[in-house]
């Protein structure tokens, strides 16, 4: 089957950039249809720390890009606070690290408009009991958490109400190219294989890592470089404010509590691949150890789930540093303006940059594909509100505690360490409609199985309740089932000592012997490149 | 002050053997070593493994035949397995003590025949396992030779237990079923947040028994066996099991839901309780911090108590502490691995650190390595090895999933070689010749 339709703007890609770019060209009136091959950030914007920077950690080196930081910091407080939690920020140096570091590191803050406050060792211990007695500066900066996916959903929810539209699972198999314009895109549902055609005015393409991979399907080649990060979940939250290490940015320095965890970030590992979402052993025990340094005991704490993002680097040719890597190429973005460069219309491409700096980055995005189309209107998105809750929506499990204790959330626990009841997982099945749910949607949904025992109960209740939906066969509750445990264990992997390893045997016992789970699913022809 | 005539005999002097641990093979050593007429005391941190398995009792899964002819020839030629280092007719005898003591304690454990042939179990996915006992609840379910029509069934709105999903599954294995969610006479809770020990615990009524089979008893018409989650009863699962069989009609069985395992607490309660009636002492819930040795031999253990520990002191020691789950084996993020009591030599996977312990998918074929190659090693004796190959102590004994060389998860052999391996640390502990 093949369908076709026609929009103002196709935008690639479903995460931060994307969806502020998808809701900005709403507003100004340019109809806009966003694709994502997955769901909806799980890309880099999904795969990140969780913070919400001040700009301090760039004030050194990369003061563009902390400026940048400081004001959309503001920005996304004010239209998306349901995303936000107003953690605060402290940047703590130890005997360790460089003594002439606070002093640049305070210049660079006062350039790029950072507000800083001197604190003392005591009162930095009195605001975050944990951390090290070994404290010889530390000042607070407006650091905060920001839910990437509560940020994203309400970025696509308020462009549909204003008639744009997003089509999640679906991938774009090419590009239309009509002598030197991009005229639209073929697209397939990667569920169902289906295929569909859109033509479209202009083409902004916002894939972050595979920003290069659609740019080539328009024969137009996009230099990126990848940089791969690796985090870590405690399953508790050691601090309740964003802690940073005040030296150089290195590997392992920040500590972020987000919803119910504490989040160790990050390192910075040159790839070739824009999936590889490894973690090698070094990685885990070099956040450990730099954690340790400012919260000493959290390496022997119970680490719940590792992830790796790909960064996607850029930086254009006119900056001659060809040889860059890692943490050497700048935070910056940029906004390809295609036609201009390779003389192709209707395709713009954005990347690079930070999910704190999403919406700017879509602003400037939009206003090129704006020229193109020539569209007047001026960019709104940093002056009203996102449709939402005014208040954080904080996932923290008193709040669900509360709600359980008071009949607000009926029904039985399903999720017991994360608390989601039957009602809530009926709901969420719901709202899919007709279109194929797996279970990982159902967790990004509600955060089924990200407690501590990663899904070794609520995963089979999960698959029962699915099947009783949606009257799915035996085979594919089965496969679904699988594919949960594969996706869970995946994010276990590289942490399996200790406690979370015995939890591991524990939910592998429950999967083979009680329920004999490996017998019946199927084991995989190939394995997955990357992953 | 008035001299207390107790204040100089240590704790637990009179012991003739301590037994660290209460899963499976700990209770089973201590019960063994108690019929043989040693003085024995069980100190353990909790419960073993038997309370998150499913009940039944692994010897060799994979075994399509003779299961003891099996496991004497894959041991003939794997001389460092434990099936191996207990040698056969441990397996057996190991076996026929765990189900007498069972049995007397009203938890028979029953087998497909004579012959020693496994049984065909289905799980509450319809996968099928191959035990060769199961508590008379489950065995009762073999589905040897059964094409159909079985009868599953749920109770409407409990989160542990979903019949419809076995269905598909158990067809494809050849055994025609049909699902049907039936409404619990009473739910005291007013929730269905219930444990598996809450509906346990409902079905050890008579009344409520009686309630629930007139409510199956429509849907049974025609159905060769019919299929509960394995929640019927915690105190009386024998009479529990008959009296809803007969009111319904047709056999009933049951099948392992998620832990906790109300068979596997059963199994704990009637092992305990026998040891109880036989003057041995079970300490459940006091960790063992550390054995003590001198000059080759463990003195005492010390236990924690408050603040302090507290000495226990016995001839024979036997290590029944776990492995990597229970926490017999330790384990840290830099790959180390180590024996807590008595820091005995770990046999490890190769390689660097944690690398080499886990392969890429959790439910790979054969499991991950860690499992099988992580534990103690062993001589014939049970006696654990130290660093030249030797014993390590000349009173201390490891058993059951302590030891290195099998895959719990996967070998389809966890509850044999705890058994095995049981019966021959008594029998060298003790010197109990045949």
């Amino acid at each position: 089957m093949n369908t076709s339709h026609s929009v103002d703007v196709l935008v690639v890609g479903g995460g931060a950039t994307g969806a502020a770019a998808a809701y900005d060209l709403a507003r100004r009136g340019m109809r806009p249809l966003l694709v994502e091959q997955l769901d909806l950030s799980t890309g880099t914007s999904g795969r990140y720390h969780g913070l919400l920077h001040s700009g301090g950690r760039y004030a050194v080196r990369d003061l563009e890009t902390a400026a940048e930081c400081i004001v959309e910091n503001q920005v996304l407080r004010r239209i998306a606070p349901f995303a936000i939690e107003d953690t605060g920020g402290l940047f703590i140096a130890t005997p360790d690290d460089p003594a002439d570091f606070p002093e640049r590191w305070l210049a660079g803050c006062r350039t790029a408009g950072i507000p800083t406050e001197s604190i003392t060792a005591a009162q930095a211990r009195t605001q975050e009991p944990a951390l090290t007695p070994r404290i010889t500066a530390a000042y607070r900066v407006p650091d905060g958490s920001c839910d990437s996916f509560d940020l994203i959903h309400a970025f696509v929810e308020a462009t549909r109400a204003l008639g744009g539209d997003a089509l999640i699972y679906h991938r774009v198999r090419d590009l239309i190219r009509e002598g030197d314009a991009v005229v639209g895109a073929h697209l397939e549902d990667t569920r169902t294989g289906e295929r569909r055609t859109v033509s479209a005015a202009c083409v902004l393409n916002a894939a972050g890592p595979w920003a290069g991979v659609v740019a080539g399907l328009a024969g137009l080649d996009v230099g990126i470089k990848f940089d791969r990060g690796a985090m870590i979940a405690m399953n508790t939250r050691w601090v309740n404010t964003i802690v940073n290490r005040l030296r150089p940015a290195d590997d392992g320095d920040i500590l972020v509590p987000v919803g119910t965890v504490c989040v160790l970030g990050t390192t910075s590992v040159h790839t070739d691949h824009p999936d590889d979402y490894r973690i090698e052993a070094w990685e885990v025990s070099k956040i450990l150890s730099e954690a340790d340094v400012v919260v000493p005991g959290i390496r022997h704490g119970r680490a719940l789930r590792a992830w790796a993002g790909v960064r996607p680097l850029y930086e254009p040719p006119e900056a001659g540093h060809d040889d860059a890597e890692g943490r050497e190429v700048k935070r910056t973005f940029s906004v390809i303006d295609h036609a201009q460069r390779d003389g192709v219309r209707g395709l713009v491409t954005v990347v690079g940059g930070k999910l704190t700096t999403c919406r700017l980055m879509a602003e400037q995005a939009v206003d090129v594909v704006a020229a193109q189309l020539g569209n007047e209107a001026r960019c709104t998105t940093a002056g009203d509100p996102l449709p939402g809750p005014h208040a954080p929506r904080y996932h923290q499990l008193g709040g669900r505690l509360h709600k359980l204790e008071h009949g607000e959330l009926p029904g039985e626990l399903i999720c017991e360490c994360e608390m989601v009841t039957r009602a809530q997982l009926e709901a969420a099945i719901d709202a899919y409609g007709d279109q194929p749910v797996a279970l990982d949607d159902l967790r990004r949904d509600l955060r089924l199985g990200m407690g501590p025992c990663q899904a070794g109960f609520c995963s089979y209740r999960a698959a029962g309740i699915l099947q009783q939906k949606k009257g799915h066969t035996g085979p594919d509750t089965v496969e679904a089932f699988g594919a949960f445990v594969d996706e869970r264990f995946r994010g276990v992997r590289p942490l399996l000592w200790g406690h979370q390893l015995r939890q591991m045997y524990l939910d592998e016992l429950i999967y083979r012997r009680t329920l004999g789970l490996d017998q019946l699913a199927e084991q995989p022809t190939e394995e997955p490149a990357h992953a | 002050m008035p001299e207390n005539p107790r204040a100089n005999i240590p704790p637990g002097a009179g012991t003739d053997v301590i037994v660290i641990g209460a899963g499976l093979a700990g209770l089973m050593a201590a019960a063994q070593a108690t019929q043989a007429g040693a003085r024995v005391r069980v100190i353990a941190n909790g419960w073993g493994q038997q309370i998150v398995s499913p009940g039944w009792i692994s010897v060799c899964d994979r075994a399509d035949d003779d299961v003891i002819a099996e496991v004497r020839g894959y041991a003939a030629i794997h001389p460092d397995h434990p099936y191996a280092l207990a040698e056969d007719d441990a397996m057996v005898r190991g076996i026929e003590a765990f189900r007498n003591v069972a049995q007397q304690n009203g938890q028979p454990y029953d087998m497909r025949d004579k012959d020693g042939h496994n049984l065909r179990l289905m799980t509450a996915l319809g996968a099928i396992q191959r035990p060769m006992l199961a508590p008379r609840g489950m065995a009762n379910g073999d589905l040897t030779g059964v094409g159909g029509p079985v009868l599953l069934v749920g109770f409407t709105g409990w989160r542990d237990f979903f019949p419809a999903l076995a269905i598909d599954n158990l067809r494809a294995a050849g055994v025609e079923a049909r699902a049907v969610c039936i409404d619990l006479p009473a739910n005291p809770s007013g929730t269905w947040d219930l444990w598996p020990g809450d509906v346990a615990r409902l079905f050890d009524g008579a009344d409520f028994r009686a309630a629930v089979s007139g409510r199956i008893k429509p849907h049974a018409k025609g159905a060769v066996k019919v299929g509960l989650p394995a929640v019927l009863g915690l105190e009386n699962p024998v009479e529990a099991l008959a009296d809803l069989s007969e009111q319904i009609g047709a056999p009933v069985f049951e099948i392992p839901t998620l832990p906790p395992s109300m068979a596997g607490v059963r199994l704990s309660n009637a092992l305990r309780r026998w040891l109880m009636r036989h003057r041995a002492r079970v300490q459940v819930g006091h960790p063992v911090v550390r054995g003590v040795v001198a000059n080759g031999r463990c003195t005492h253990v010390e236990v924690g108590a408050l603040g302090h520990t507290n000495p226990f002191y016995a001839d024979q020691f036997i290590l029944a502490t776990g492995g990597l789950y229970n926490g017999g084996i330790l384990s840290d993020e830099t790959g180390r691995l180590w024996e807590p009591l008595f820091d005995l030599p770990v046999a490890t996977p190769p390689g660097d650190g944690r690398e080499g312990w886990y392969g890429e998918r959790l439910l790979q074929e054969r499991g991950h390595p860690i499992h099988r190659l992580a534990g103690l090693r062993a001589n014939k004796q049970m006696q654990p090895l130290g660093q030249d190959g030797g014993p390590a102590l000349e009173n201390v004994y490891a058993v059951g999933h302590l030891l290195a060389g099998f895959n719990p998860l996967t070998d389809g052999c966890a509850e044999g070689i705890a058994l095995a391996t049981a019966y021959k640390a008594v029998q060298t502990a003790l010197q109990l010749d045949e």
